[in-house]
């Protein structure tokens, strides 16, 4: 029982960090149409980043944060602004293959400048309400760590903040038109290409937030974007790749199965189990869990 | 294409065909001069024979995935799939059962095909993205499955020194200019069945449903029998190329076939311009030579690991930026 408790902490945990990338992946899909491959990648520099600045320069953890997001941000547009903005009117093919590009060129660039070997934020750099051993017991033996509280919390509400963006605010709304047909929306006064900046910006400030979070649960490595990503990914479809309340529900699943199938099946399919739910989604049910069925097929 | 008997050709031609010896003269030369079989840093000409056959092993799967990704013109990120099912095909039915390479060679080709079709069936109706996605969640599934199987195919250790060497006449194929005129022979045999494919009435469907699917469907082209022939034939020769690789490392496991063999081999396909047969084989010969000289521990530092990918990845960038048509741009 006690067992089963963590799991289920474990699969929230691990699927706010999904849903949190998965928007990255779904937001600009919704958009430009474009899987970002090296979104994953934004989130391993994210990760990166914080761990630099915690080890090498000494900044604290809160301060390291907020700085790894804004990092990444730049990265994200430097990213849209050099390799994708060229190729909008190109064929949908060559910028899905800059985007492969991007992501090995950046996955190769982390391991030369990082090496391969993991890492783990030092314990003595972080809060102390971080450390593993500061949980709170739960009924029947399970502990729940602060972190993992911490994790869900900020997760939720980036979350809601995103959907409150989305919806509430003037930007928010011009990303809606430009998700519904970008052309229309240029010929009525939204500058497109700024619009898919912002985009870019918000998805790869989420993903250097997840990178951290991985960071204090797990270690740091260069392949940690890849395998993630691709987790993250079907995510984006389970939950309909464009739909972003989709893609948190999609994270928080994925999430949960990944675990469990870890746990009760076998821990070396770990990653497996998400491919087959991504491979299964797209053939039996494109829209995915929560899309509308548009029968347009991408 | 037509066959032209010029002096240039027939030189290449006389060049490819005596390589071996050349090598051989290097290595004699390099002997004779120095003491040892490595001269100034060089690999020794017996090295780059080894080089040399893997490059025309990557000409082979680069021609492969060319069929579906240049002719019908879906982008897959799984081709390393069929080349996994290929090696492990020939692999453990030479390694466990005991049959013979030139029976193995075949039945891999036919599993690859199979599993072509297998994986064709549902993607049908799919194309751009989900189809990359579909494609590169298969190749994944089945490098997971033969990294933790332990029972037939060893897990993560794979067929460690199990795979015999072939043998015709006698002869065992152990050298490296056995191999080279082993894939030689097939390059060739590849090469002329999809120029053969390419200019008959399947290549023109192919082409056409690429260029667009629904006018070549109102044409009367059956789209998904032209598309699952694309898939099995391009799956074939991934399986012939996993065969060649199992009885050529002699040992095979997973770490052979991992997610970025498939994007090196894209990279070969998009660099000669997709599409292209010739491109697919230049650009195979370019960055397979590139990416042997650019292994750790060369010319490259150890402590950079693979850097040889992120060149690739920048050459993928730079390329859809600038020439999204390949070097060799495919003559309208």
């Amino acid at each position: 029982m006690a067992q089963f408790l963590e799991q289920i902490i474990n699969g929230l945990v691990l699927g706010g960090i999904y849903a949190l990338i998965a928007v990255g992946y779904t937001m600009v899909y919704g958009i430009i149409q474009l899987i970002n491959f090296a979104h994953g990648e934004i989130f391993m520099f994210g990760a990166y980043i914080a761990l630099m600045l915690i080890t090498v320069f000494g900044v604290p953890f809160w301060v390291a944060l907020p700085l790894s997001m804004v990092l990444c941000a730049v990265l994200g547009m430097l990213m849209d602004l050099i390799a994708y903005r060229p190729l909008r009117d190109a064929p949908r093919l060559s910028a899905l293959i800059t985007a492969i590009g991007m992501s090995l060129a950046l996955q190769n660039l982390a391991r030369m400048i990082w090496s391969a070997r993991p890492r783990q934020f030092p314990d003595e750099t972080l809060p102390t309400i971080f450390l593993s051993q500061n949980a709170i017991s739960l009924p029947g033996g399970a502990t729940l760590p602060y972190r993992d509280v911490f994790i869900i919390l900020l997760a939720l509400v980036l979350m809601v903040a995103l959907n409150r963006l989305i919806y509430l605010t003037k930007i928010g709304k011009a990303m809606r038109a430009c998700a519904q047909n970008s052309v229309a929306a240029n010929l009525m006064g939204i500058r497109t290409n700024r619009v898919i900046a912002i985009t870019f910006i918000i998805g790869s400030a989420l993903g250097a937030v997840a990178g951290v979070m991985v960071g204090l649960r797990e270690v740091v490595t260069p392949t940690m974007g890849y395998y993630k990503g691709v987790a993250a990914f079907a995510a984006a479809v389970l939950g309909g790749i464009g739909n972003i309340t989709g893609a948190m529900l999609g994270g928080i699943i994925i999430g949960l199965a990944e675990v469990f199938g870890a746990g009760y099946i076998s821990s070396g399919y770990r990653l497996a189990i998400a491919y087959i739910i991504m491979i299964a989604v797209i053939v039996i049910r494109p829209s995915g869990l929560f899309g509308k069925s548009t029968g347009k097929r991408a | 294409m037509k066959n032209k008997l010029t002096p240039k050709n027939i030189l290449f031609g006389l060049l490819v065909c005596c390589l071996p010896l050349l090598m051989y003269g290097v290595d004699r030369i390099a002997l004779f001069l120095s003491g040892y079989d490595i001269y100034l840093g060089l690999p020794s000409g017996d090295y780059m024979l080894r080089i040399i056959v893997r490059a025309c092993l990557y000409m082979l799967l680069a021609i492969g995935l060319n069929i579906v990704c240049g002719f019908t013109g879906l982008l897959d990120l799984g081709y390393v799939g069929f080349y996994l099912i290929g090696g492990y095909t020939a692999g453990l039915l030479m390694a466990r059962l005991g049959v013979t390479y030139w029976v193995a060679l075949p039945l891999a080709v036919l599993n690859g095909a199979l599993w072509g079709l297998l994986r064709g069936a549902p993607t049908l109706r799919l194309t751009g993205d989900y189809f990359a996605i579909v494609t590169f969640g298969f190749a994944e599934l089945l490098f997971r499955i033969v990294k933790n199987e332990q029972w037939l195919i060893g897990g993560p250790n794979g067929l460690v020194r199990d795979i015999p060497p072939p043998a015709i006449f006698g002869l065992t194929f152990n050298q490296n200019w056995h191999n080279y005129y082993h894939i030689l022979i097939l390059l060739a045999f590849v090469v002329f069945i999809t120029y053969r494919l390419e200019n008959s009435r399947v290549g023109r469907a192919w082409v056409a449903i690429r260029e667009d699917e629904q006018a070549a469907e109102s044409m009367g082209i059956n789209v998904s029998r032209y598309k699952s022939l694309a898939f099995a034939v391009s799956a074939a020769i991934g399986g012939l190329g996993g065969a060649f690789i199992a009885q050529f490392q002699v040992n095979i496991s997973a770490p052979f076939f991992e997610f970025w063999e498939s994007i090196l081999i894209l990279c070969m396909v998009v660099l000669g311009g997709m599409g292209s047969i010739r491109g697919a084989m230049i650009g195979a010969a370019i960055l397979g030579s590139l990416g042997e000289i650019l292994r750790p521990g060369f010319i490259v530092p150890y402590q950079f690991g693979n850097a040889r990918y992120l060149i690739f990845g920048i050459i993928l960038i730079l390329l859809m930026r600038f020439r999204p048509g390949g070097l060799i741009l495919k003559k309208a």
